[in-house]
């Protein structure tokens, strides 16, 4: 949602509640993302919201996992033929794909890109590609010719491949074909007129017209500093950019392709109402209400008023055209040419495909014709992967039958054990008190999560198969080992254990090193002490997202002393400059973030630890004139032993599943998916491609490896044995 | 190396001053950006303009957070489940620890062991099954729910953490005391509980702030906004391409004032705790 969206949103449910006075909403605003992830989950379990909200693009995900409602039999034809036919969302019914599901109603359009101009820089909006080449040539100005121009002519996201379609289409070419097979989109990423769009955008790149790296937030900046004379954005920032001092911004619609003639027409996509399976009997009745009330004349028109939204309704988008404001005009105009955003689950895997192979070109990294043909191949493999789930094979019945041996033996071993408890229970009993409700606590939380995921692990779960899974063998184990994708996981797994190993050693040795100059007297320990520990306090996620801007090329201090202490190093030391658009730099990034974010956590368990040292052991050892490296090494380390022993097994265990500070600070596995370790490519097969078996399978392994590692490393430092 | 007993040769003192003033710098130098965002005025997380306080600075994005944003009750929220989380975790770990350290009973290294794989489980794949369980026990949207689960993630390290420091205390103390008529419970509560302090509060630190910063599984449990956390609260400041970061900033910094007050509080006994010297003379 746009800012103020939620406020107006509110205001009409407030309305709503007034009309009807014995209904209540409760309304959760969620991340498009995470409602997505939510709504699966509320699915499986029959609970949820009774109303979702949202961009068209998901619906099929939800239809496919069956989240939602036929709307069919609650809006007849004649109440929606005011909208526009591209808001009303339908798609083939699940069983009888001859009939559709009425399963959208929008209430508004956007999420299209214009083009956003400085009017300082640029009087009026270029009407054609050549024109805009010439304006980003003009305005790109390196007054001190260091080869970094100050300032640029044009600047996108080029992050993300949503923002190059409009390249695409104004060379003719879309992510799928016209002609669908079996009623499926097929994938067409790899055509003469999308080598031709990509051509033209790595030329404006070689010509030296874009900024070396921009993310979404960085193209913004350049454009809101006056650093750079037109911006691609789409509708939900025009009106921050409109009312920034300092620049003269305003929106016109993209240009025409001169070699083509063609529009650039990005994508459009309504966003409104959709009816959940979780609803039913009153609270069904009161959601429909809702949705009607929600797309009403009256509603469209005070969204259109207060927020200048692009109604579905035709006769509310004529009075929106008679207000004559320029951002809405331009709005309406580029939604005229815009091409409507398929809701096909396959959409998806275009995006995940796509993304990687554009990051490359756009660093210089692939040619265009490379970039197609890589996300050509890639957008086939994953849609197979998509849609068809792992098939049954041979081991499905050893598997069942080795399940319930287990569950036998577990049984048996439970028995076991319960037995020689109690033998033991009246020599021990204040231990087995202690003991008890910690155990209790920590397996209820665990063993029924980790049995579920053992079986799924086993099983074909996934996008297709969301209710009605089974258990189909080993398919998944066998696909991470040897399938088509092994490849990618030893890679993986190679760069996870050297993040690990590199984090663990420098959490650990600066700890100490930390603790140790902090224990004694000094001047200004608590100071000090407080100030360290500042990186453990601040919430992790916005200082990995500052750090990721510290690594821009464009903007960060980090970058930038790399940049000034390169002056003094020697050529075969050279820091990179460039971090974050290169795989190498993007994961040293990631390491130094987490060593940052890592340290203060080792040294307060150090300078705990060195507060359990007896003093008599230095004095005596001092009597005995043993120098202070005698002391550190055989008084101290074998002193700190114990206690550094459980945080340094755990921080590596945590170090290794460590999700959240590689997925920030490299967004995702930027740039093409180079940065991963294992965790972050578990959640992404997971979550992107609804590999639920495949994820399964994969933690799985995760976990046997760790616990086989430490298992030795615990025996081999045998921390299990006390002091005694 | 450096015992309090020793006198440092100014050459150490010197050292030990420079190595503590570089790495403050360096955990500050991100946190900077930080303030910086919080007081950049139209809501930018980057910029080339290198200064601390930009220009226009405002303190607009503090005071939207108490003016249009129930931040105080997602503060006092937190507060309530961290407290809980930092005062069970606490109880149930020395308790443990102490047993798992002292008591050589049936199962007690295959225990040790299975607490801590409990650890190596990638939690995000923990997330859909938990939830299921979480609605299957009808503790959606109740706070004993998300309390129960940060405790029991908090305790595998802190078990481990505590057991490691009863093992560096003697036995000997304890079997002293027996001596002079104390039952085992009160040789553990009057001998051997106050000089683990230190690791009282390093478990104490780390059960609250995993309650106090934790997200994915608040978001998975509470619905209700009345009863959201603060990662909760912060995460609302958040769309895909249109962050307030000016509030998100501002609120994180002030979401790092409780931390650093319970660290200035729990330090006292980081640093001195009672010594084993200073009970035995």
């Amino acid at each position: 949602m746009r800012p103020g969206d939620a406020e107006v949103l509110e205001a009409r449910i407030a309305a709503f509640e007034q009309q009807h006075p014995r209904v209540r909403v409760r309304s959760l605003y969620k991340e498009t993302e995470e409602l997505r992830s939510g709504l699966e989950s509320a699915v499986l379990v029959g609970r949820g919201p009774d109303v979702v909200f949202g961009p068209s693009d998901v619906i099929g995900v939800y239809h496919t996992i069956g989240a939602l409602r036929d709307l069919a039999e609650f809006f007849t034809a004649e109440e929606l033929a005011d909208f526009d036919p591209r808001a009303v969302v339908s798609l083939p019914a699940k069983e009888s794909p001859d009939r559709d599901n009425l399963l959208m109603l929008g209430d508004r359009f956007g999420n299209h890109l214009a083009l956003v101009y400085d009017r300082r820089r640029v009087p009026s909006a270029p009407k054609s590609t050549d024109e805009l080449v010439a304006l980003a040539e003009a305005n790109t100005i390196d007054a001190d010719s260091d080869g970094r121009p100050e300032r640029y002519g044009l600047v996108w996201n080029y992050r993300e491949p949503f923002f190059a379609v409009p390249f695409l289409t104004g060379y003719g070419a879309w992510v799928f074909a016209d002609k669908r097979e079996d009623g499926r989109p097929v994938p067409t990423l790899d055509t003469p007129e999308s080598v031709a769009a990509y051509r033209f955008v790595s030329g404006l790149r070689e010509k030296g017209l874009l900024p070396r790296s921009a993310d979404y937030e960085g193209a913004a900046s350049l454009f809101l500093e006056g650093k750079v004379a037109m911006l691609i954005d789409g509708d939900w920032s025009w009106q921050k950019y409109a009312s920034a001092p300092g620049i003269d911004a305003a929106v016109a619609p993209l240009p025409v392709v001169s070699e083509t003639g063609l529009p650039m027409a990005p994508m459009v996509a309504p966003r409104g109402y959709s009816l959940t399976v979780a609803s039913a009997g009153a609270g069904r009745d009161a959601g429909v209400d809702l949705i009607r009330f929600l797309i009403n004349e009256d509603s469209q028109r005070i969204a259109l008023e207060e927020q200048r939204t692009v109604p579905s309704r035709l006769s509310v988008r004529a009075e929106a055209r008679e207000l004559n404001d320029p951002i809405l005009t331009a709005s309406l105009a580029q939604l005229e040419v815009g091409r409507l955003m398929p809701t096909d689950v396959e959409l998806r895997v275009i995006w995940d495909s796509m993304r990687p192979h554009y990051q490359s070109l756009m660093a210089g990294r692939m040619t265009p014709e490379q970039a197609a043909a890589a996300m050509q191949a890639e957008a086939v493999s994953n849609i197979q992967r998509l849609l068809v789930p792992v098939a049954k094979d041979w081991s499905a019945l050893p598997v069942k039958v080795m399940g319930v041996a287990s569950l036998a033996a577990l049984a048996i071993a439970a028995v076991w054990v319960a037995v020689r408890v109690t033998r033991d229970f009246s020599r021990n009993r204040l231990a087995y008190l202690f003991v008890a409700p910690s155990v209790a606590l920590i397996f209820a939380t665990v063993l029924f999560p980790l049995a579920y995921n053992i079986v799924l692990s086993f099983s074909n779960m996934s996008l297709s198969r969301f209710h009605d899974w089974e258990v189909v063998g080993v398919g998944n184990y066998a696909d991470i080992f040897f399938g088509r994708q092994s490849g990618a996981f030893w890679g993986v797994l190679g760069k996870t254990i050297a993040w690990t190993v590199i984090n663990v050693f420098f959490h650990v040795t600066l700890g100490v090193m930390l603790a140790l100059a902090l224990n004694g007297p000094i001047r200004g320990k608590p100071i000090y002490r407080l100030l360290l520990v500042i990186p453990w306090a601040v919430p992790a996620y916005i200082t990995a997202l500052t750090w990721r801007g510290m690594f821009d090329a464009e903007f960060g201090s980090a970058s930038q002393l790399a940049t000034a202490v390169n002056r003094w190093l020697p050529g075969f030391l050279q820091l990179p400059e460039v971090w974050l658009t290169e795989p190498g730099p993007a994961f040293a990034a990631c390491i130094i973030a987490n060593v940052w974010l890592g340290f203060p956590f080792m040294m307060i368990v150090a300078l705990g630890g060195l507060q359990g040292i007896p003093q008599e052991l230095y004095e005596a050892a001092t009597i005995d004139r043993a120098s202070r490296w005698q002391q550190f090494w055989n008084i101290t380390v074998p002193m700190l032993r114990p206690v550094m022993l459980p945080a340094v097994t755990l921080g590596a265990v945590w170090t290794f599943n460590n999700l959240n500070i590689v997925w920030l600070v490299s967004n995702g596995g930027e740039p093409s998916d180079k940065t991963h370790i294992l965790v972050s490519y578990v959640y992404k097969a997971v979550f992107n491609l609804y590999q639920y078996g495949y994820g399964a399978a994969l933690s799985m392994v995760i976990f046997g490896m760790l616990l086989g590692f430490s298992m030795l490393f615990l025996s081999r430092t045998r921390a299990t044995e006390g002091v005694t | 190396m450096p015992s309090p007993s020793q006198r440092d040769p100014l050459y150490l003192k010197l050292l030990r001053h420079a190595v503590l003033l570089l790495f403050v710098a360096i955990a500050l130098w991100p946190v900077m950006d930080v303030v910086s965002i919080s007081l950049r005025p139209g809501n930018q997380l980057r910029t080339t303009q290198w200064r601390l306080i930009p220009e226009g600075a405002t303190f607009e994005s503090y005071a939207a957070l108490f003016r249009d944003h129930p931040f105080l009750r997602w503060v006092w929220n937190s507060l309530v489940v961290s407290a809980a989380v930092t005062v069970t975790g606490v109880a149930l770990a020395s308790l443990s620890g102490y047993a798992f350290s002292r008591c050589r009973f049936v199962g007690r290294r295959a225990l040790m062991l299975a607490v801590l794989t409990t650890q190596m489980f990638p939690a995000t794949m923990l997330l859909l099954p938990l939830y299921v369980m979480i609605a299957w026990l009808g503790l959606l949207d109740t706070y004993l729910g998300l309390v129960a689960f940060y405790v029991s993630t908090a305790l595998p390290f802190c078990v481990w953490q505590m057991k490691g420091f009863y093992d560096t205390i003697p036995p000997a103390l304890e079997e002293a005391a027996r001596m002079d008529g104390c039952s085992q419970w009160q040789a553990f509560y009057r001998v051997v509980l106050p000089l683990a302090a230190p690791g009282l509060v390093i478990t104490a630190l780390f059960s609250f702030l995993s309650a106090w910063s934790e997200y994915l599984v608040a978001a998975q449990v509470l619905q209700n906004e009345e009863m959201f956390t603060l990662p909760l609260g912060l995460k609302s400041f958040q769309a895909s391409m249109s962050t307030q970061w000016g509030l998100y900033a501002a609120a994180s910094l002030l979401v790092s004032v409780p931390v650093v007050v319970v660290f200035l509080v729990l330090s006292r006994y980081l640093v001195s705790g009672m010594t084993l010297g200073s009970v035995k003379e």
